[in-house]
């Protein structure tokens, strides 16, 4: 009884510290902290992109990654590296986000909507060397495909962005 | 009240569908053409005699027909644009057109045997026209083994001249691919951030209004010129002070004028008119003409140069 007590324990501290360290990801993706880098311009509709997520438990970072991924398509953009040029995000404005939080709110919880313009290559496989530990938490890189055509068609039905040519 | 309910809906409905069609401005007509550099480098260039001058003009009609590199770049672009929701004018079908057009004017007669009638300015104007030009030029680069395509895009817009959006660079290099591969890739790396530049352009537009040219001139038959006066004012200033009352913020800058010429620059015209109908540079212009002749019984002719550059031209029809 008192060693089923002890698992019963230790799986309920477990899960609190993975939500906590969940919600710690989801603060720093709204605080913006998280680094995109573009590996080519993909498929037609596609950005192929590397994000570097932070988190103290590094499968977090890496699922992480998936959400940072499209909150940087719309509101970051990326810098162009030789031959692949940089992109502007889809948001005329940074402050969007909070603009429109009725929207975005959902759009970024956990399995939100999100998750459907998203898609990690080599099943979430993190490359040598793309697992990092600065200081106390992991800097993970992780490779991901987003449709940003779908993204994009998605804000502009919801209104949310203006489409192009909007007002003809 | 069920009847009540289905009249309000209907009203309502009609209401909006009115609305709707007021705040509709006119769409520009964008096409894909290859820049005149393009077509210089390879060869598809006609020669003709300007006045004793050897002139060089593009021969998109050849280069469309020759080169299918050319077409599937195109026909990228415009996919592309349909997938935004804004679907662009093809040039090979205008060109079609035109020729189309030129021999059916050729064979048409009336029942009295007249042909139809055609001025040298109308023949001079007879080509392919769009508000908006997306020129492309494209070059392989050869480095070893290894090739790579610089592209370049620009957005010009045929009503100023200016340049309105761009995108260029220069791909990855490559060991294997083919050059419609390279090409397809350039495409899809810079149609992006083209289109932000060119959201960019139309907000603008809305905002400011679109930008055109007005050019004022004199017929030497007319009696008097534009330092006439009528009451206090020259007709100079009571054309410039119709300009001034009717641009968006009052936004156009007169470069140059005469006794004999008015040259007004980045005109700023509203995209609606009292009415919320729909203005293009013609209609506008238009208002000025009928200003003319109802206030000060001036006669005068319109003509359009492009579709941005009105030219009215003051003392007779």
């Amino acid at each position: 009884m008192k060693n089923f007590f002890l698992l019963f324990l230790g799986l309920c501290l477990s899960v609190s510290a993975f939500s906590q360290a969940k919600k710690k990801a989801d603060k720093q993706t709204e605080a913006w902290r998280y680094e995109i880098e573009v590996l080519s311009t993909g498929a037609q509709g596609t950005y192929q992109i590397k994000v570097w997520s932070y988190s103290k438990k590094a499968s977090v970072a890496s699922e992480q990654s998936k959400k940072n991924a499209v909150h940087g398509i719309i509101f970051k953009g990326f810098v162009g590296k030789q031959g692949v040029p940089g992109a502007r995000p889809l948001a005329d404005s940074p402050n969007l986000e909070n603009e429109k939080a009725d929207f975005f709110e959902p759009f970024f919880e956990d399995g939100g909507k999100y998750m459907k313009f998203v898609s990690m290559t080599t099943d979430g496989a993190i490359g040598a060397g793309d697992v990092q530990k600065v200081g106390k938490e992991y800097k993970v890189g992780v490779v991901v495909n987003v449709n940003v055509a779908e993204l994009r068609k998605d804000l502009e039905a919801a209104g949310i962005i203006k489409k192009l040519g909007a007002g003809f | 009240m069920k009847k009540f309910l289905l009249l309000a809906g209907m009203v309502g409905l009609f209401l909006g569908v009115q609305v709707n069609a007021a705040a509709q401005a006119k769409k520009p007509t964008i096409m894909v053409v290859p820049s005149d550099a393009w077509c210089n480098q390879n060869g598809y260039m006609l020669e003709y005699d300007n006045q004793g001058r050897k002139d060089k003009v593009p021969d998109y009609y050849r280069a469309l027909q020759e080169n299918t590199d050319l077409l599937l770049v195109i026909s990228k672009i415009n996919e592309l644009m349909a997938e935004r929701g804004f679907p662009l004018k093809n040039l090979e079908s205008a060109m079609k057109t035109l020729r189309q057009e030129a021999a059916e004017d050729a064979l048409a007669a009336s029942s009295s045997g007249e042909s139809v009638a055609e001025s040298p300015i109308d023949k001079l104007k007879k080509t392919a026209k769009a508000d908006i030009w997306m020129q492309l030029t494209w070059t392989v680069n050869v480095q070893g083994p290894k090739r790579s395509i610089t592209f370049n895009l620009q957005g010009l817009d045929a009503y100023t001249d200016k340049q309105i959006a761009g995108a260029s660079g220069t791909g990855a290099q490559s060991f294997a691919s083919e050059t419609a591969v390279l090409l397809e890739e350039a495409v899809l790396a810079h149609i992006d951030n083209f289109n932000v530049k060119l959201q960019g352009h139309f907000e603008d537009m809305f905002t400011n209004g679109r930008e055109v040219i007005l050019r004022i001139k004199r017929w030497n038959s007319m009696d008097g010129d534009l330092d006439t006066e009528f009451g206090d004012m020259t007709l100079g200033e009571i054309i410039d002070g119709w300009v001034n009352e009717n641009t968006v913020n009052h936004r156009y800058s007169q470069t140059d004028a005469s006794e004999n010429m008015m040259l007004f620059e980045q005109v700023r015209i509203p995209l609606f008119d009292a009415n919320q109908k729909a203005l293009d540079t013609k209609a506008w212009a238009r208002q000025l003409q009928k200003m003319l002749k109802e206030k000060y019984q001036i006669e005068s002719k319109l003509g359009m140069k492009g579709l941005g550059q009105a030219v009215i031209t003051v003392g007779e029809k």
